[in-house]
């Protein structure tokens, strides 16, 4: 059992370590569901982080977008962060800590359940550069060549 | 046309500012008010005339240099400030308001109006506003309570309805490996929908407080907080609290609460410390962050923004304890509460 997380998780690590460096993004993460307790979801591998203070997050369900994501079990992507309704720190603490502009962000399924175990999350710090559907479908790419089911 | 006289005298007659009309400096008429006043204070009528002469003479003064005075403009009527002295030599602050009425023949009024009634007034407006404010607040409560209850628990739950639905089909086939990874994610759904509802029931009356008291419900606010901003916030808890009322450890906790709301929602903070202190006879919190701060001063005068900051502050004076805040623009904030304690 012990193996296959740590195979898991050393395949989101990758994964998070190869978009950074293929791609533009200021900011790349992923957000796991813990095994135990009551299976908080944080986010356990960054790049590009301005700050440790991502570690300190739990997501919420529903709230925010990547909470969004995990409720739904969909990509979302928004532009324009700090003047809408996710410009705050308790409606999307991750965007407002990394003072991201915009941000992508897909599902990743748990292989066992097929139920959503956690988020990746791509985002640019300046209002020129901006997400699209296409940013989407990039991840995606991603997740299907890495094989990241966790 | 008659009848609407004799409104105009009742209304001058049992007007409650005290009325003199003056003419050529003598006293023409007056109201029941001023009649009244007269009897209870000791001052002259000529006194009120000299000043009310004297301020005027100012003003028309031509060598007042402040020739288009805007304020002036928008005053039509001269307003002096007067005190007046009771026997008991209590004294009594009054504004003195000049309406000139017939300047042919030197007739005009003055109408004294009691400061203190104007600011009882005040403190009425102002009363009723924070009134208001609080039954908004539990209405918002209310709104976003239902809201959370009808879109997480409710949603949960029936998510959970949906995947136990989905068990039957996988219990038909002898599915092994479908039913487990079905019963798995009702498991997962369960979880989330009970830190839900426990972070709801946290969020209404966290039960430490009840249960184990007030540091260790700070402590729990504190990393819930953490949890769901990634703002750092220190707990420094040196104090027993077991003796206070539980009155005052609610306040305690809702001023906590939200003086860090207020900071995360507003100031931008990337820190905040909580810090409860016993002294001699005194136990104090304060809630300092590093955010970006406030003109205390723009705040401190009446308006819709800072009633919340209104509420703590008559929720502790309430209980015999000072509020205060320290701010200024770009140097965070320091909420401070302190009781009295024996």
């Amino acid at each position: 059992m012990g193996d296959i997380l740590n195979d898991s998780t050393n395949l989101a690590s990758q994964l998070v370590r190869q978009i950074y460096m293929d791609e533009d993004f200021d900011f790349v993460g992923i957000a796991l569901q813990e095994n135990s307790g009551l299976r908080k979801i944080r986010w356990r591998y960054a790049a590009g982080y301005t700050s440790e203070r991502f570690r300190k997050i739990v997501l919420r369900s529903g709230i925010g977008i990547a909470g969004l994501v995990v409720r739904t079990g969909k990509p979302f992507l928004e532009n324009d962060l700090q003047h809408n309704q996710y410009s705050d720190y308790v409606s999307c603490p991750i965007t407002q800590i990394e003072q991201l502009t915009s941000a992508a962000a897909i599902p990743l399924f748990d292989h066992e359940t097929q139920g959503v175990g956690g988020v990746l999350l791509v985002g640019y710090r300046h209002a020129q550069q901006q997400v699209t559907q296409q940013t989407i479908a990039h991840l995606e790419h991603y997740r299907q060549s890495a094989g990241v089911l966790i | 046309m008659l009848e609407s006289t004799s409104w105009i005298e009742k209304n001058f007659s049992e007007s409650p500012d005290a009325i003199f009309i003056f003419q050529n400096d003598a006293l023409l008429i007056s109201n029941q008010a001023a009649k009244t006043l007269l009897e209870n204070y000791h001052f002259s009528l000529t006194y009120l005339c000299s000043l009310m002469q004297s301020v005027l003479a100012q003003q028309r003064n031509d060598t007042d240099d402040c020739f288009h005075c805007a304020i002036k403009e928008v005053m039509p009527n001269r307003a002096i400030p007067v005190t007046l002295k009771t026997a008991d030599n209590q004294k009594l602050a009054y504004f003195l308001v000049v309406t000139p009425l017939d300047d042919a023949q030197h007739t005009y009024s003055l109408t004294l109006k009691s400061n203190a009634m104007l600011q009882r007034m005040d403190q009425v407006a102002q009363q009723r506003k924070l009134v208001q404010y609080v039954n908004r607040a539990h209405e918002e409560e209310r709104k976003r309570l239902s809201q959370d209850l009808h879109d997480s628990i409710a949603q949960g739950v029936y998510s959970a309805i949906m995947g136990i639905r989905h068990l039957e089909p996988a219990t038909a086939a002898t599915d092994q490996a479908a039913f487990r990874s079905q019963a798995k994610l009702i498991e997962n759904q369960l979880y989330e929908t009970l830190s839900e509802v426990k972070g709801m029931a946290l969020d209404i009356r966290p039960s430490v407080l009840d249960s184990f008291g007030l540091v260790p419900a700070l402590k729990a606010l504190a990393q819930r907080l953490e949890e769901n901003t990634g703002i750092t916030i220190n707990v420094i808890a040196r104090a027993e609290t077991e003796h206070l009322s539980e009155d005052v450890q609610t306040v305690f906790y809702r001023i906590a609460q939200e003086s860090m709301t207020n900071a995360i929602k507003h100031a931008k903070c990337a820190e905040i410390n909580l810090i409860l202190i016993q002294h001699p006879h005194l136990i104090s919190l304060e809630i300092i962050d590093d955010g970006s701060g406030f003109d205390t001063q723009q705040m401190g005068s009446f308006n819709g923004h800072s009633l919340g900051l209104m509420n703590m502050n008559e929720r502790v004076k309430a209980l015999q304890g000072t509020f205060h805040i320290d701010s200024s623009v770009g140097n965070g904030t320091t909420v401070r509460a302190e009781f009295p304690v024996v």
